[in-house]
């Protein structure tokens, strides 16, 4: 549905987006992550027609988003980072106005937007003037106008930010009720807003496509690192020591807290039968065991970290 | 079409919903009673014309045909909306046509109030019809012209009183002032001057002169400018 390829995007001598390629599939939800300023409202404008890219091409909905311009403006719904709205106008008439820019009759227009305020959650609001609305109202109207003409594609730049924990968590259900209709591209800064919502994750990072898969796969890639935690009853220098002596364990730190001592232990393997059979026989008590599962966060911290310290001798040059 | 129709619905709108639309529409009928009764245009004895009121009027026009369109572009790019206007299925030249139709039947509007006038006129004495038809004729293209020139002005800049100042103050300089400048200069300057003299055209107009020449001007120099602002708003997309 969505093919990008070797795309950049310069602005002077910047790159804000550097030679990415990836593609999307119909009906998918895909994530686009990466700190402020990785490139993604750029990505997502180029995307959307908003401005040109300044090398590689990009296609959606099997349209070229230069040369044919028009089709994928229509087969597209867009949700821009600062959801622009006027505000002098009332909601129904923003969304009569949209309606009409997408072509639809004055029927067709009525249903739309009786179909669209359902869906957001907008009947309370829709004789109001939008600038009185709060923003988790004008993210709503925002999103209802990129549903207005039910676009193939729906393409939201960071649809959570500024709302409320409610509205946030009524938001991601909605955007993964769209899925079934709609093949969806919403990015973020923050990463368990993509967990929750997205099949397949992109990061970005200075402009720079530096991992992609299904959040599941990502994690995989750093499950050789995991940490085992530890807190047995026993005398700290003594526990460290036997922990150390198990096979496959790389690394034993440990700290006692009221005769309590706590490890946490890098190993290659799992440990734990090894850890629970060596506090019988020493006849420690035992009363944590388990195994400190690596968060997408960790990745995507040291995906981060490992771009800039990547990046760091070329920049010196 | 549909799309054109579309935005200058809208604009309208935004005009008629705001204070300024009414602001300006006030102001042109405040200066424009002040003027009749400035002239002695009604006093008995002087001719039935209206040709002393509208002398003043393309001056009156240069500050507030400007100031119906500043914010036409530029509150665009100031609040983000030109964002979602310009990802919409419509181009960039049916979204300034529709801007700019905007302005213009704005401005027809306000100028439809003067109308009253005429009418007292025509109740009163007995005016020179065709010539007063001319007058509005001219009235209709120098209101066609500022317009267009004033959209251009708001797609420069995101600010509004920049783009009001970007409006008026060319027109004053160019437009206007030309109709003295003209005699004060010679050779080239002298044609250049006489060409974009615009009081000086609409001169001809209220005299009851209407003239290929002069429609061919106004016509070109409306059409010049929608095109250039077009160019200006297509241009941003590849900063």
């Amino acid at each position: 549905m969505i093919e990008v390829r070797n795309l950049s995007k310069y602005y002077g001598n910047r790159a804000a987006v550097d030679d990415i390629s990836f593609d999307v599939q119909a009906g998918e939800i895909v994530g686009f992550l990466g700190p402020n300023g990785a490139g993604k409202t750029t990505t997502l404008r180029i995307l959307t027609c908003y401005m040109p890219a300044t090398s590689g091409s990009a296609k959606v909905a099997g349209h070229d988003v230069l040369t044919e311009s028009m089709q994928v403006r229509s087969a597209v719904g867009y949700l821009p980072e600062s959801v622009p709205l006027y505000h002098e106008m009332r909601v129904r008439e923003y969304l009569r106005f949209r309606g009409k820019l997408r072509g639809l009759d004055r029927a067709a227009r009525e249903a739309a937007i009786a179909r669209v305020t359902n869906k957001c959650w907008l009947r309370d609001v829709i004789d109001r003037p939008i600038g009185q609305l709060s923003k988790g109202y004008r993210q709503r109207v925002g999103l209802a106008d990129a549903l207005l003409h039910n676009p193939k594609v729906l393409v939201l730049d960071e649809p959570t930010v500024g709302l409320d924990p409610t509205q946030i968590r009524e938001t991601r259900s909605l955007i993964r009720a769209l899925a079934a209709d709609h093949t969806v591209i919403l990015s973020s800064h923050i990463l368990p807003e993509v967990e929750a919502t997205c099949q397949r994750i992109i990061i970005i990072h200075n402009g720079k496509l530096v991992a992609q898969g299904t959040p599941e796969e990502l994690r995989e890639r750093i499950t050789g690192e995991t940490n085992l935690i530890v807190e047995v009853r026993g005398p700290q220098a003594a526990v460290a020591d036997h922990v150390r002596k198990l096979g496959g364990v790389t690394d034993v730190q440990a700290a006692t807290h009221d005769g309590w001592c706590r490890l946490t232990v890098a190993a290659r393997r799992d440990v734990r039968e090894d850890v629970f059979q060596l506090a019988v026989a020493q006849q420690w008590p035992l009363r944590e065991l388990r195994r400190e599962v690596a968060s997408l966060e960790d990745f995507f911290v040291k995906i981060v970290a490992g771009a800039r310290a990547h990046d760091g001798p070329a920049a010196r040059d | 079409m549909r799309n054109i129709q579309a935005v200058m619905q809208r604009e309208l709108l935004a005009l008629f919903c705001s204070p300024i639309g009414y602001i300006v529409i006030a102001g042109f009928l405040l200066i424009t009673g002040v003027s009749v009764w400035w002239t002695d245009t009604f006093a008995p004895g002087k001719p039935a014309t209206l040709r002393e009121v509208f002398f003043w009027t393309p001056w009156i026009l240069t500050v507030i045909v400007p100031a119906i369109s500043m914010r036409m572009l530029s509150e665009e790019y100031r609040s983000g909306t030109i964002e979602s206007l310009m990802t919409a299925p419509v181009s960039d030249f049916q979204m300034v046509l529709g801007k700019y139709l905007a302005a213009l039947v704005f401005y027809l509007i306000m100028l439809a109030t003067t109308l009253l006038y005429v009418v007292l006129m025509g109740v009163y004495g007995n005016p020179d019809w065709g010539a007063t038809a001319a007058t509005y004729l001219g009235l209709v293209l120098i209101g066609a012209l500022f317009s267009a020139f004033s959209v251009f002005a708001s797609s420069l800049t995101a600010n509004q009183v920049v783009a009001w100042i970007l409006g008026w103050v060319p027109l004053l300089l160019f437009a206007c002032l030309a109709f003295f400048v003209v005699r004060q200069v010679e050779g080239v300057w002298r044609q250049v001057f006489q060409q974009v003299n615009v009081i000086g055209r609409f001169d001809d107009f209220s005299k009851g002169l209407i003239t290929t020449d002069g429609i061919t001007f106004f016509v070109a120099a409306t059409a010049l400018f929608v095109f250039l602002t077009v160019k200006v708003v297509e241009s941003r997309r590849w900063r």
